[in-house]
């Protein structure tokens, strides 16, 4: 698999992988990637440090004085030496003609200080002149779960991750791999990229675009620096599948913010937005959102209108939910008359509506046949372009953990019906009192593939992105 | 004279902004409708000018020492006969000569009055990174105080001009709102296409307005152009 001949393949499936300058106590990087060597890989130490020497052949790397000497072709560095030191590295790692190389060093462009920037100059210059494929400086380099290459100790090592991010910040980086694993969701490559001297955005877009492991590309990007061939990037993404572009600095101050964090300058908020909507990719503001909008791409069914049928268990739900989805420009309007008809024969009309959207907990009562009867006619209602439901744990989690076949009766009778159903379906549950228990239920939600949200914003906004959700 | 003239002969004489009828007739060359703009040296050869054209018309102080036209005074429309035209010639010098007594007045501009309609915004910027943005609002207070404008990165491809007049809020007002007759959308987004190829084909162009340009059932019209280039 991977990208075969393409200039970024090698770092991004390597089968070797050298660490340089790790330390103890914690031997951050060599922890990280342990997955790696237990998985086969070779992982090797470069650390002339005497001290250093047995904490890292304790961790059972072999260590050795320059990457020269390691015996076989490096196809990723992780560097972490002083700012100073970093030239000599990376011509050591030209030299080794290696695959690429991540430096987490820091202390160039982004402290705006003399020395910095004139170090950062050194190392662009030396990856200019050889094509070298250095990641950052500044950055948390790649994370490719799938062969157990790191940039945090518990982020998931999964071969089944079917999305890819690209993120200027490390801790955005790690952050949204962590919130993803809650969700049930894994990624397939990501790269943090920090400063972004030599590869940067478009770079990485290119291989993830033709990468047959990626089917979803998401990003966190606080500035760009070729902006016509970032847009040229996007656009040929975008032509092949969905990307979902975070923009951070988006407000003056935080525009100001991102110079002093990533040396980068940011186009004002309204010019970003037009530029996203020209390429075809799906703009964000957070993390969490950006989230919402990957799991609302990868499992629900695409849309083809803006028309939704809201299914509440109570009055009040009901009320909110619509408000919710039309603030977010969705109809939520009559039913076609054949399913109100239909509806109406077995409705229960005392505390419940059968017009859109759905009051229905008195006529579902708990009764699974009830509910896929109920989807049923909504799917076969023409006016209904998509489907939300809401059940929240204020009245759920007591009865499934009291009767847990409850719960996979439901969860069975949903994924059958967001299977079988040519429409989008989305899931609200309300974690009310029960956060810790909601979260275990998030993964096997996302286990059956049923995209769950938190609240009906949180659903609306997601379902933006419907139009371009790719679950066949 | 072509646009690289134009641009040469402002360089020459270190002067970064165009004026309107340098601008009007690089904008007309690259096929967008302007109104016709005739520069009159003379008070009585504004007069013949006006007559020539046919009324209504508008004058307009020309000097590169007044950029911003109609703030002091320099900006009179819809004058009705020889009258009118020469009383207002009288007020605009006069205005000027208050506001900017040290301003070199080349003369002034008599310009053919475009038929009513929505006053809309035609712009370009430079972005330091993504190089020519175009700009879309409608005019008045919606673009400045209201924010409610459309930037896309020129040139526009397929779609991308309607996509642009679709996206802003005030949109309505294009569709004859209070009684009047629907603006044509397609001319609008013709005006937005040439200028954007426009500014992509020159990147010596650091900026460019067409405020406003008068969109109504007969086309879209500019009524005021404004290039300003970047540092030679």
């Amino acid at each position: 698999m991977g990208v075969p001949g393409h200039p970024l393949d090698r770092m991004f499936n390597p089968r070797t992988v050298a660490v340089v300058g790790d330390k103890g106590p914690n031997y951050m990087w060599l922890r990280n990637n342990q997955p790696f060597r237990e998985r086969g890989g070779n992982l090797y130490s470069v650390q002339i440090d005497e001290k250093e020497i047995a904490g890292i052949e304790e961790l059972g790397v072999p260590n050795y004085p320059s990457v020269a000497a390691i015996p076989d072709a490096v196809d990723y560095a992780v560097v972490a030496v002083p700012r100073h030191v970093a030239p000599h590295v990376l011509r050591d790692l030209i030299a080794a003609k290696a695959g690429g190389a991540a430096f987490f060093t820091s202390g160039f462009a982004e402290t705006g200080e003399e020395l910095g920037i004139e170090l950062q100059e050194r190392l662009t210059v030396m990856a200019r002149e050889s094509g070298f494929n250095v990641v950052g400086p500044n950055c948390m380099g790649l994370y490719l779960p799938k062969v157990g290459v790191r940039f945090h100790p518990e982020v998931p090592v999964a071969g089944d991750g079917r999305t890819g991010f690209l993120s200027q910040s490390g801790t955005h980086g790690i952050m949204f791999s962590l919130v993803m694993g809650a969700h049930g969701l894994r990624l397939s490559r990501c790269a943090s990229f920090g400063n972004a001297i030599a590869l940067d955005i478009p770079d990485y877009l290119d291989y993830l675009t033709r990468d047959p492991e990626t089917d979803v590309i998401a990003m966190y990007a606080e500035g760009v620096r070729d902006g016509p061939r970032f847009a040229r990037a996007l656009r040929e993404a975008t032509a092949r599948k969905p990307v979902v572009v975070w923009k951070g600095g988006q407000t003056e101050a935080g525009a100001r913010a991102t110079m002093s964090h990533t040396a980068s300058l940011a186009a004002p908020h309204a010019v970003w937005r037009g530029i996203m909507r020209q390429c075809g990719a799906i703009p964000t503001d957070g993390l969490d959102e950006t989230v919402d909008v990957v799991k609302t791409l990868l499992d629900a069914k695409p849309a083809t209108g803006k028309r939704f049928a809201l299914m509440a268990m109570t009055g009040g739900q009901s009320v909110s939910m619509t408000d919710a989805f039309a603030r977010e420009g969705f109809e939520v309007g009559p039913l076609a008359e054949r399913s109100s008809d239909e509806l109406a024969s077995f409705f229960n009309t005392v505390g419940g509506s059968f017009r859109n959207p759905l009051d229905m907990a008195g006529t579902v009562q708990g009764k699974v046949e009830v509910l896929e009867r109920i989807l049923a006619i909504l799917e076969a209602d023409e006016t209904v372009d998509a489907m939300a439901m809401e059940q929240s744990a204020m009245f759920g989690a007591r009865q499934w953990k009291e009767h847990p076949e409850r719960l996979d009766a439901l969860l069975d009778a949903l994924a059958a019906h967001a299977e079988r159903s040519a429409k989008p379906f989305l899931m609200v549950m309300h974690p009310a009192h029960e956060e810790a228990y909601v979260a275990e239920l998030r993964l096997r939600f996302a286990e059956r593939r049923i995209p769950l949200f938190p609240s009906f914003e949180r659903a609306a906004a997601a379902a933006r992105a419907l139009p371009h959700a790719i679950r066949a | 004279m072509t646009f690289a003239d134009t641009v040469a002969r402002a360089r020459a004489a270190n002067r970064a902004l165009l004026s309107e009828v340098e601008s009007k007739a690089a904008l007309a060359a690259a096929g967008v409708r302007v109104t016709a703009t005739e520069l009159a040296r003379s008070r009585e050869e504004v007069a013949a000018l006006a007559e020539a054209m046919g009324f209504p018309v508008a004058l307009k102080v020309v000097s590169a020492d007044v950029p911003h036209k109609s703030d002091v005074g320099g900006v009179r429309l819809g004058l009705a006969g020889r009258a009118d035209v020469l009383a207002a010639h009288d007020a605009i010098m006069a205005a000027v000569g208050a506001a900017r007594p040290d301003a070199v007045v080349e003369g002034v501009a008599v310009q053919e009055m475009a038929a009513p309609g929505v006053e809309v915004i035609v712009g370009v910027t430079a972005d330091p990174q993504f190089g020519p943005v175009m700009m879309f609002g409608l005019g008045g207070i919606m673009v400045e105080v209201m924010g409610d404008v459309a930037f896309r990165l020129a040139p526009l491809g397929a779609g991308d001009a309607r996509d642009m007049i679709d996206e802003i809020r005030g949109r309505p007002a294009l569709d004859g709102a209070r009684g009047r007759p629907p603006a044509d959308l397609d001319a609008l987004a013709d005006v937005l296409e040439r200028v954007s190829a426009f500014a992509a084909a020159h990147p010596e162009v650091r900026e460019l307005d067409l405020n406003p340009v008068i969109a109504s059932p007969d086309g879209a019209v500019a009524a005021d152009a404004r290039i300003v280039l970047a540092e030679g």
